[in-house]
């Protein structure tokens, strides 16, 4: 598995039911340039106004319950990666979304009661294999559910259009 | 071994393996659909990977696009564009131009969504479609594009929870009601991904506009797909859409269930969805009084013409005029909805009471149209999500049924149908 799958960054922490209008809102879905939606990350998230402004290539977004739920739109999960989000660790996540993240190789993990256990600024080191996360700041250690089966070769394809190039290459 | 439940029949089905919960599969698609919003990101993502290598089947794309019909800005008229120049390029017939109305509804209208088919779109309430038995799904840009490319996707086959109604309940409690209440019961961390199948004298009585008011809200309960077996009428109707005779899938009797809920509807009275979560479920008489400044009437889940008809009823009976003060939007969902409630006099109805009958569509649902909220403002919706801002920032919403909404229109404020 390549080394993407491992990495560090600070945590921006959210709560629980961040919802694709939050994340990504629908006056937005016009948009077609993953550039141009990035400016619109969180906006709609209490307190995180100033997100892209400040966000760091790496960061990684730490979620409560549900992160994700409502629409479809893979938007949701494009605003993140152009803005250089290393990874979500979330409590737990809404289907769509969950999808949409390993259709285009971004790396998610969900990890039990993670919000007890980091605060925004906290730096974090992620093992995506094995689900593993250190918090750097506060010395503790959490453990994750990694992706595994088809989600991960997907993922480690980097995602749904990769592993099915693959398959072809195998097949020819 | 225990038999299959009805989403593991028909993933079997469409991936010739012996599916059960919790394996993955690749599943022929039998349509995979795209909207003018998102349609325009396949479309193009489609092109970057594929360039201008045809499409796995023509036939079986279609385009709907209801998002924002017709175009208000000058992107969203471009992305129209793109979408239509594809189908074009590609010979894709079906393309449902803003004309046509709400894309799912559409498709059901023109016999393209049968019992047991599998079907993708880049639309969250694509599960309305559980309605008549359909496995259809929301997706994503990358998953629509790769089905456009292949025919077929990859699904995890969801584990089944089989919910059973009991009880009986009267008007002004409707269809909208009961899924309210589901939703205020369901545990949605038991809910997620899961494929709901719904049983008992309730769903059997439910007429198809309210079967697919119920499925479409399985959504925001987190599930998958909610399924209501065809009952014989449903059959005969989609067949004759259809242009040949079709058959419900229906569970092995020795199906195995992740889990059974039961719940007793008897008593049911009028639920509404309060700010800002579609499952913070109040009964209406709790929130009588609130003051309203907009209601919307129409939208996937309550813009069939029963739905306008029973809120031109209650509009009729409490006197036929809506607040001064109040802004009130009706959309019909599809052109042959329109046709429907233009020929039992329903217009006349609602711009009488001061209503604005806009063209079928998602209109206000999706924000792309008709009547945006100014912050601080109240709504009260027949559609299915209220999150924070999603219809203006800064603006709150309710969801209720077509009753309460029409009611809520000439009061004013929140109330109840007299």
């Amino acid at each position: 598995m390549s080394e993407k799958f491992v990495f560090t960054g600070h945590a921006w922490v959210v709560g629980d039911d961040i919802d694709t209008d939050m994340i990504y809102h629908g006056s937005y879905l016009p948009l077609t340039d993953p550039q141009e939606m990035a400016k619109h990350a969180l906006e709609y998230v209490p307190g995180m106004e100033d997100f892209t402004e400040k966000v760091q290539p790496g960061d990684i977004l730490v979620a409560g319950k549900n992160f994700g739920c409502g629409s479809s739109r893979e938007h949701a999960v494009i605003t993140l990666q152009y803005n250089g989000v290393g990874a979500v660790l979330a409590e737990s996540f809404s289907r769509i979304f969950y999808r949409n993240a390993v259709n285009l190789g971004f790396p998610i993990l969900e990890v039990p009661e993670i919000t007890q256990a980091v605060e925004t600024g906290d730096r974090l080191e992620v093992d995506a294999n094995t689900g593993r996360i250190r918090n750097l700041t506060k010395g503790s250690e959490l453990q994750g559910h990694p992706l595994s089966g088809l989600e991960k070769e997907i993922m480690t394809a980097g995602g749904l259009f990769g592993y099915l190039k693959q398959e072809l290459e195998a097949k020819e | 071994m225990s038999g299959k439940t009805i989403i593991e029949k028909i993933l079997s089905a469409h991936s010739g393996e012996d599916a059960w919960a919790g394996d993955r599969v690749w599943a022929e698609l039998d349509l995979a659909v795209v909207r003018d919003f998102g349609g325009p990101n396949v479309v193009l993502e489609y092109e970057k990977q594929l360039d201008d290598k045809p499409v796995w089947d023509p036939q079986k794309i279609a385009m709907t696009f209801d998002y924002q019909a017709p175009a208000k800005v000058v992107q969203v008229a471009n992305n129209q564009r793109i979408c239509r120049e594809f189908a074009e390029k590609h010979g894709i017939p079906h393309v449902f131009d803003v004309n046509a109305g709400i894309g799912q509804h559409v498709l059901l209208e023109h016999g393209m969504v049968l019992p047991g088919s599998v079907i993708i779109g880049t639309d969250s309430h694509m599960n309305l479609l559980g309605a008549v038995g359909s496995f259809s799904t929301g997706m994503g840009t990358t998953d629509v594009a790769a089905g456009w490319a292949t025919g077929r996707l990859w699904f995890r086959v969801p584990e089944t929870i089989k919910v059973t109604f009991k009880g009986e309940y009267r008007y002004p409690a409707s269809a909208k009601d009961l899924t309210l209440f589901l939703l205020s019961r369901v545990d949605m961390t038991k809910t997620i991904y899961k494929s709901l199948e719904f049983y008992g004298q309730p769903i059997d009585s439910l007429t198809p506009a309210g079967r697919l008011t119920l499925a479409s809200m399985v959504t925001e309960m987190e599930g998958k797909i909610g399924f209501i077996i065809p009952d014989k009428a449903l059959l005969a109707w989609i067949g004759q859409r259809a242009g040949r005779t079709v058959e419900a899938v229906v569970p092995d009797r020795d199906a195995s269930y992740w889990a059974e809920w039961e719940y007793d509807l008897s008593g049911l009275e009028p639920l509404i969805a309060c700010p800002d979560r579609p499952d913070n479920v109040k009964p209406v008489r709790e929130v009588v009084g609130t003051h309203v400044d907009e209601v919307f009437i129409g939208s996937c889940t309550n813009g069939r013409l029963e739905d306008l008809r029973v809120a031109a009823e209650v509009l009729e009976r409490m006197g036929g005029k809506i607040a001064p003060h109040v802004r009130l939007v009706v959309t019909p969902a599809t052109t042959e909805v329109a046709m429907e409630a233009l020929g039992a006099g329903l217009y006349e109805t609602f711009v009488r009471a001061g209503a604005m009958v806009t063209n079928q569509g998602c209109s206000l649902c999706t924000i792309g149209h008709h009547g945006v909220l100014a912050e601080g403002d109240v709504l009260v919706s027949t559609g299915n999500r209220n999150f924070r801002g999603k219809l203006g920032k800064g603006s709150a919403a309710y969801l209720a049924s077509p009753a309460v909404a029409a009611a809520t229109a000439v009061k004013g404020e929140i109330a109840l149908p007299e």
